[in-house]
């Protein structure tokens, strides 16, 4: 039996630090997930003005300040990305690729993706369109796959998926040249549309058109919905109440993944609000 | 109890159920099917009488799997009176699945 935390945080920008820390103080075994920089978007920041009690520091000042809070704190960021997170009842078990942790609690603050998703992406998700490679791969056994790679670590997957499908284009959203095996034919293209009728028929790029039985979108993060499915979303953000209560009992959110404004306070005051309200949630649920 | 289809018995099992019917298409390989598969169970206990529950393998039985064009799993279809009035692709907690359900029950 896998080790079962009290508080899983995923995300180890402002929010996710401040729920670890707060729930850290009253005695909760936490894990929080997240990267060395923190954040991408603190260390960016040439000036932040409006955080109290810290006029005119820079984005890589505060970064140290978080880290060495943490230090003090004890508390070991995870560097690990999750790529599921599955409510199932009594828990939740939190997917790395093929290892699993398991928490009574979740938090999520994850910050906001900025991509905005292909035409016809949703229109045919589970129809052609998928967002795990290495998962639907065998259904497309004998078939032409088109993987749309937003980072280097999609490569692997295009890899894989080659071993299994007759055909496999890769269309690369980065600029760095691709590394792919010899059978995967690379197409260096934008791509404007995934185009269909009952299920996807063809990728359409502006120079070309290409036709394919199956469409992988491989990107950096993973929009809320898709990580934890079940979750409710409203505008693009995870949907919060008061008390940063998602609409998944024992699941929280904090930070700019649950919407405008994105600043820091907001986030820190947030992620402190949906650690308590994760405490309060345990001790309530201990008593039954 | 849900109960495990194939290819073979899977129209008189499905197509002829006087209540709704609920099919879970999975494979051994797939991480979400495992998560999926004991939420189902659960959710086929406490609806027990109200809807039929099956769970078919699509490796195993690729006519109904390419009948039905399974482009990811899980899927989970709800059929009632022979066609299917619903599905949802992917895992979901308990109670997204029962409100899903409830809507046809």
């Amino acid at each position: 039996m896998e080790h079962r935390y009290d508080i899983a945080i995923i995300g180890s920008g402002p929010a996710g630090i401040s729920a670890a820390i707060n729930a850290k103080i009253r005695n909760k075994d936490i894990i929080i997930f997240g990267n060395e920089e923190l954040s991408d978007k603190l260390i960016k920041a040439p000036k932040i003005s409006n955080y109290i009690g810290f006029p005119d520091i820079t984005g890589l000042e505060l970064k140290s300040k978080f880290q060495n809070h943490l230090d003090i704190m004890g508390i070991n960021i995870t560097f690990e990305k999750i790529n599921s997170i599955y409510a199932m009842g009594q828990y939740f078990a939190l997917a790395v690729n093929e290892k699993m942790y398991e928490a009574k609690a979740v938090v999520l603050a994850t910050g906001v993706e900025y991509t905005k998703p292909l035409k016809g992406e949703q229109e045919f998700l589970g129809r052609g369109v998928g967002y795990c490679a290495t998962c639907d791969a065998p259904l497309y056994k004998d078939k032409t796959v088109t993987v749309i790679g937003y980072n280097k670590e999609a490569e692997k997957e295009a890899n894989y998926v080659s071993e299994l499908a007759s055909k496999v284009y890769y269309i690369p959203v980065y600029r760095e040249s691709p590394n792919l095996k010899d059978n995967v034919e690379v197409i260096q293209d934008k791509v404007l549309e995934i185009y269909g009728t009952d299920k996807v028929e063809r990728v359409v790029l502006k120079y070309k058109s290409i036709s394919t039985d199956g469409v992988f979108v491989l990107k950096s993060s993973i929009a809320p919905d898709q990580l934890m499915p079940g979750l409710i979303l409203e505008a693009g953000h995870i949907k919060v109440d008061v008390n940063m209560r998602t609409n998944i009992e024992g699941c929280f959110a904090a930070g700019d993944c649950t919407g405008k404004p994105y600043q820091y306070m907001k986030a820190v005051g947030q992620g402190q609000i949906a650690a308590l309200n994760a405490v309060s949630y345990l001790d309530k649920s201990s008593y039954s | 109890m849900v109960e495990e289809i194939k290819d073979i018995n899977f129209s008189e099992s499905v197509k002829e159920s006087s209540t709704p019917v609920v099919v879970d298409f999975w494979a051994s390989w797939c991480g979400p099917c495992k998560m999926l598969s004991p939420v189902i169970e659960e959710v086929a206990s406490e609806l027990e009488g109200k809807a039929k529950f099956f769970k078919i393998n699509v490796d195993e039985n690729p006519v109904t799997a390419a009948q039905f064009k399974i482009g990811s799993i899980p899927t989970v279809m709800v059929f009632k009176d022979g066609s299917v009035v619903e599905q949802f692709i992917g895992f979901r907690p308990k109670d997204t699945i029962k409100d899903v359900l409830e809507k046809h029950i």
